[in-house]
């Protein structure tokens, strides 16, 4: 049969099979198994209540056992053998540990998971607000949208095109050479590689301070004034949050100091690729391009559910945009924050690709994922791989947490 | 009904006969082709109706050169292949493998890989006469036999795979205009070609373009120097020694190759860009430097697959050539020759991949490509006028000549440092490692 | 008054600039790619892409002077054209190492006692007193100014894919009859479970939700073994069939979570006005739920059409390499060769691939509207 016809018909079987399935399984419950007549009426529709839920998650819940969570026990299962399918205990992990290219693959995960997510949805979330009621909102939304409908591929040859580098003779293709050979110390030199770095910078160091405190300051006042902190989770959450802040404002204070005192490099391409340390941000620029379509969009259709009278109310009572924007639209969208902050953390631990394609983790750009990809497709070696694949997953437990705590926050 | 029938039956009979007329690139018969060897395949074998896959690393052009090949195979037995391939070919196939739906056939450049599956018991083996064959019937054929032997499951050694197609890598290309123009000679030894280095950089110009950059394979070039060096400053006992692990990588042997490796990738007059370029220039890039005005450099070395990225236009013979990349006069080693190939390999048993395995010994498999383009084969009894270019005829000399043929080291290692810590080794070497120190480290990563 | 609307107008312009640098910010890298796709690889690889819109002064290849010789007032005489029309040669040479030895127009001897004249638009003339038959024919080294030069080669190479039995008609219909089943049946799918997870009250709602959330990190490349493996037991192997299930297998996690965090957010009394006026699950579900979704629906068949239209490695695994079941990426990777690095292919298939995702978004984006939920209070 042709291929496409199967798809048809596949299309047809498909949606009809889950609607008959729902359909037929509701009246099932509802008329056959528990009706909700006869003497036993209200027994039955409290059974039929509790049932129905499995129901709806059946085929779901199914699918995914069979498709995900069966590889993950099988993982866990190998990453105890090594290559040759002897069991060694937890000798694969203890060997992982030990070697260095997994630690600064660690390390580097960190990072991204700091900055891409929050990167991405920051800029996700301007786009979205500042399309909002423009008129080439849309068109502009679907420019910004548009790498992620570029396929890996491509993007690998974008960002030759963007990052390359060439002898000082030859011609630069890549576009960030050019434009870095364009500077000679000058005063345009000064005010756009100094300046303007430094306040931008600086801008967003202060930002993160805030943000820092705020996240701080009930567990402060909580203790000064003796409880209504919230639960020790939520304690926890702040403190780590706090952390996370402090940790940035100390980087960007490092920053700020090289901005204002490094010698620059003037005349001379550089291969940016292999710098050390900051590779690894060029690497995630890439990884935040393509993840900024992703989260405007998702935000865009949160941002659009704020309901209106809210921000009429506000309007009335004469906030300026900032205050509707911070005050009134970001506290109502934070569950769909959440989800594209949580979205994208998943993404960042699982991308490989643009790494293996750039620099294949070399120059200290190793993340986990590709740690992997070569534990198991170069070396062969299953156990290893299988007990990088757990770290990777084990990375995502506080994002799982703070995920059922919000869920169970919602279902109160 | 029965008309019906008729009709699809006489149409089919017209696809084929179409498909065998129009897919045979030489007609049987014609030109200087051992159409003997491929007439005497045709009786013995008649497979009709049978189907057969093969799973290869050829794509896009190598594709269709393959295909032709795969026609005459048709043509001869009457078995339909399917070949495909893709990207990321390797995990491909052990995907398949340990999933349990392997291709009838499957061909690979990587031997260590090979030896991997065969171990795992994935692979039949060859019948033990093929070993002898091989022997007798390839030009180094013992080597060339021992390449495709590995222990099984069980740990007894046999040939699994069937060399098929090899690359020449010791070769050392240049634009002979540029060298007429300089007035710089070939060299024919390492000696002649140090000399050569340091005139061109007395005469201001920039002798070597080397780039390493491969993206996520990035390094792999520098190990066919690393190799090509070890063969011109130590005996072949002592590459085979080093590619098996039987000596580690960082003895002093090792060190002094990649030593010697680094007296041209680490000196900033004798590389176009400096040091700093060749970990980032792409090795696809890095010829072009040979065509540039005033040229970048005036010698690049790599594989035969190389001119395919040449600027457009480029003339092999006239605008580019190559020659072999001299071994020491004053080390009495020879004319080693470094190169790569690929090898066949059966995964299903059937009547169609014995019979394809034994089609592969014929001279015909074999000329159908090489008069084309992009094959040269150490296969004895192939008639060598029928390469299809000087340049082609040249390798398949060189190949000939050879009094050492090794494959190259990188893809008999393990996986973990053929394609892993060799090539991540070298760049760390290029950019600022001593020999030593990165030895030291691949060493280190050398699977126990 | 006056100030208020001053400011505001202010504030819109700030916008408007603010959406614009942001948006030139992310188009650059794919102009880049828009540009190349229109270059050859010589091109691509010789100069920077934004200076391809604009006259280029560089040096051209190399040319070696060919021709009909022709007798004329008693000396031989070779003419004709080195470069293609609308260059504008400003210097020249014949050696390699002094490429801008000589000025558009000047003569110069090579050897064997010929004269060699490079006029600035191309034309030469080889002139000597004895045949040059046997002569090495000199090459021309020009440093000259294009005008931009643009080639549809790449798409036609692209499109008509000469390569054997691989026709990119018959991937992209292979990735249609992929993508749009693998689309469709896991948000059905996922729609009803992410109901009963965000409204249905039964105990282990929050662990599921959580395991949902953890089966979202599980990589790709651990899961394609044991299901091939499963695929090949229960006979479906390869084909279709194991590829839509494996699509909607690894889709599901996302599905459910993205469905489940907006139906939660709907507002509860419209759901719960429906419980008391008698309505069963399924018809909340049906008449209410779903349509009020609509736009997470669309958000979510967006990024599950795009993940199955750009993706290589559930394709190779589940669907096959064969030339009857490539998908359209297969076939792109595939025309590079077996080396790789034709950026120009590359860009181009890109953006050839591009094409239908772009559509799906534009057709799609109507649904992520604004009003559906205006009023409502949560």
């Amino acid at each position: 049969m042709n291929p496409a016809l199967q798809a048809l018909l596949v299309i047809v079987i498909g949606v009809g099979g889950c609607i008959t399935y729902f359909y037929a399984s509701n009246i099932f419950l509802d008329k056959v198994l528990f009706p909700a007549k006869g003497p036993n009426a209200g027994r039955n529709t409290n059974r039929a209540n509790m049932v129905r839920p499995w129901l709806f998650l059946f085929p779901a819940m199914a699918l995914l056992c069979l498709y995900l969570a069966y590889p993950v026990f099988a993982t866990a299962w190998l990453s105890l053998f090594n290559k040759n399918h002897e069991f060694v205990g937890l000798g694969n992990y203890s060997r992982m540990f030990a070697e260095p290219k997994f630690i600064e693959s660690l390390q580097n995960n960190i990072v991204w998971l700091i900055v891409v997510p929050a990167a991405s949805t920051a800029f996700g979330l301007l786009a979205a607000q500042l399309t909002d009621r423009i008129k080439w909102g849309n068109f502009a939304k679907s420019l910004i949208f548009m790498p992620m409908a570029i396929s890996f591929v491509g993007a690998s040859v974008i960002f030759k095109l963007i990052y390359d580098s060439r002898d000082a003779a030859l011609n630069q293709i890549g576009l960030i050479n050019a434009v870095w050979l364009k500077f000679d110390g000058g005063v345009g030199s000064f005010l756009m590689l100094r300046l303007v770095p430094f306040v931008l910078i600086g801008c967003l160091l202060l930002a993160i301070a805030w943000a820092g405190w705020s996240v701080l300051r009930p567990l402060v006042q909580a203790q000064g004034s003796g409880g209504q902190g919230g639960g020790a989770l939520v304690k926890l959450g702040r403190a780590a949050g706090a952390l996370v802040a402090a940790f940035l404002v100390y980087q960007l204070g490092i920053w700020l100091y090289g901005i204002a005192t490094n010698p620059l490099p003037f005349g001379t391409p550089q291969v940016w690729l292999q710098k050390p340390y900051w590779n690894n941000f060029f690497l995630m620029a890439v990884l935040v391009w393509i993840q900024t379509g992703f989260a405007m969009v998702i935000l865009s259709a949160a941002l659009r559910g704020v309901p209106e009278d809210t921000i009429e109310a506000a309007t009335i009572d004469g906030a300026n945009p900032f205050q509707i924007f911070f005050k009134i639209k970001v506290p109502q969208i934070m569950g769909t924050i959440v989800v594209v902050w949580t979205t994208i953390t998943i993404t960042v631990l699982k991308v490989f690709d643009i790494v293996l394609a750039m620099t294949n983790g070399q120059w200290q750009t190793q993340v986990l994922a590709n740690y992997m990809y070569d534990k198991l497709f170069r070396a062969l070696d299953w156990g290893m791989g299988s007990a990088s694949a757990m770290i990777i997953m084990l990375l995502v437990t506080p994002i799982l947490i703070w995920n059922v705590v919000n869920a169970r926050k919602e279902m109160r | 009904m029965k008309t019906k029938l008729l009709v699809s039956a006489a149409a089919l009979a017209l696809v084929a006969g179409a498909a065998t007329a129009q897919d045979l690139k030489f007609p049987v018969g014609e030109g200087a082709f051992n159409w003997d060897s491929f007439k005497a395949f045709d009786e013995a074998n008649n497979l009709e109706g049978q189907t057969m896959t093969l799973f290869g690393p050829w794509r896009g052009e190598d594709q269709v050169l393959v295909e032709s090949m795969l026609a005459y195979f048709t043509a001869a037995t009457g078995v339909t292949v399917s070949y495909s391939s893709s990207e990321g070919y390797e995990q491909q196939l052990i995907i398949d493998a340990q999933a349990g739906s392997p291709p009838d056939v499957a061909v690979l450049p990587q031997p260590g890989l090979i030896a991997e599956l065969a171990k795992g018991g994935f692979i039949t083996p060859l019948p033990a006469e093929t070993t002898t064959w091989l022997s007798e019937n390839y030009g180094a054929g013992p080597s060339w036999a021992a390449l495709g032997t590995y222990p099984g499951p069980d740990g007894t050694p046999a040939l699994y795979a069937f060399p098929y197609k090899a690359d020449v890598k010791s070769l050392v290309w240049y634009s002979p205009d540029n060298f007429a123009d300089a007035g710089y000679a070939v060299p024919t030894t390492m000696e002649e070609l140090m000399a050569l280095t340091d005139k061109i950089v007395a005469d201001g110009g920039t002798p070597w373009c080397i780039g390493l950059g491969s993206g996520g394979a990035t390094g792999w070039p520098a190990t066919d120097w690393v190799e090509d060096m070890m063969l011109r400053t130590q005996a072949p006992e002592v590459y085979d020694k080093w590619v098996s692990h039987a000596i580690p990588f960082n003895s002093p042997e090792v060190v002094a190759a990649i030593d010697a490796f680094g007296t041209f990738a680490k000196n900033d007059a004798y590389v176009a860009g400096g040091v700093a370029a060749v970990a980032s220039t792409d090795f696809r890039d890095s010829p072009k430097g040979l065509f540039t005005s005033p040229p970048q450099c005036y010698m690049h070395k790599q594989a035969s697959f190389i001119p395919s990225f040449f600027p457009e236009g480029t003339v092999l013979g006239t605008d580019a050539d190559f020659f072999y990349f001299p071994a020491y006069a004053e080390k009495d080693l020879g004319q080693p020759v470094l190169g790569a190939g690929t090898l066949a390999f059966i995964m299903k048993d059937t009547p169609a991949s014995q019979a394809f395995l034994e089609f592969l010994k014929t001279p015909i498999a074999h000329e159908v490509w090489m008069a084309q383009t992009g094959f040269v084969t150490p296969f004895k009894a192939v008639n060598t006028e029928l390469y299809g270019s000087a340049a082609l005829k040249k390798q398949g000399e060189i190949l000939a000549n050879a009094t050492t043929f090794r494959f190259d080291g990188s893809d008999l290692m393990p996986g973990a440092v053929g394609a892993g810590s060799f090539w991540t080794g070298m760049v760390d070497f290029v950019g600022g490692k001593s020999a030593q120190e990165a030895a030291d480290a691949i060493e280190a990563s050398w699977p126990k | 008054m006056d100030g208020i609307a001053g400011k505001k107008s202010g504030l819109v312009w700030a916008v408007h600039l603010s959406t614009l640098a942001l948006v030139i910010l992310w188009v650059v890298p794919t102009l880049g790619l828009l540009v190349s796709s229109f270059r050859t690889g010589d091109q691509i690889v010789g100069s920077g892409w934004w200076k391809a819109l604009g006259t280029q002064v560089q040096q051209l290849p190399a040319v070696r002077v060919s021709g009909e010789e022709v007798q004329k007032e008693g000396v031989f005489v070779i003419e004709g054209q080195l470069f293609a029309t609308g260059t504008d040669i400003s210097a020249w040479g014949t050696s390699s190492k002094e490429p801008e030895a000589f000025e558009a127009g000047t003569t110069t001897e090579i050897e064997g006692g010929a004269t060699l004249t490079v006029a600035a638009d191309g034309t030469f003339s080889l002139t000597s007193p004895s045949s040059m038959a046997d002569l090495r024919m000199p090459r021309v080294f020009a440093t000259a100014s294009t005008p931009p030069e643009f080639t549809l080669n790449n798409y036609r190479n692209v499109i008509s894919s000469p390569l054997a039995g691989q026709s990119i008609g018959q991937a992209f219909l292979n990735t249609l009859t992929v993508a749009i089943p693998a689309t469709i049946i896991p948000i059905l799918v996922a729609a009803f479970a992410a109901y009963a997870l965000a409204w249905m009250d039964f105990p282990g709602r929050a662990l599921l939700v959580a395991f949902v959330v953890g089966l979202l990190v599980v990589p790709l490349q651990l899961a394609l073994i044991p299901l091939l493996q499963f695929h090949n037991w229960i006979g479906i192997g390869k084909g279709y069939l194991g590829i839509w299930m494996a699509h909607t297998g690894f889709g599901l996690p996302l599905a459910i979570y993205l469905l489940r965090n907006y139906m939660v957010g709907l507002p509860r009394d419209i759901i719960e006005n429906a419980r008391v006026d008698g309505a069963t699950d399924f018809q909340i579900f049906t008449k209410i739920i779903l349509p009020l979704s609509f736009p997470a629906l669309a958000s979510f068949a967006i990024f599950q059409f795009l993940w199955t239209w750009n993706d290589l490695l559930v394709a190779l695994v589940f669907l096959g390499t064969g030339n009857d079941q490539q998908v359209l990426t297969g076939n792109i990777v595939n025309l590079m060769g077996s080396r790789g690095g034709d950026w120009e292919i590359l860009s181009a298939s890109a953006f050839v691939s591009i094409a239908v995702p772009l559509a799906v978004f534009f057709s799609m984006q109507r649904f992520l509207v604004r009003g559906l939920l205006a009023g409502s209070v949560k």
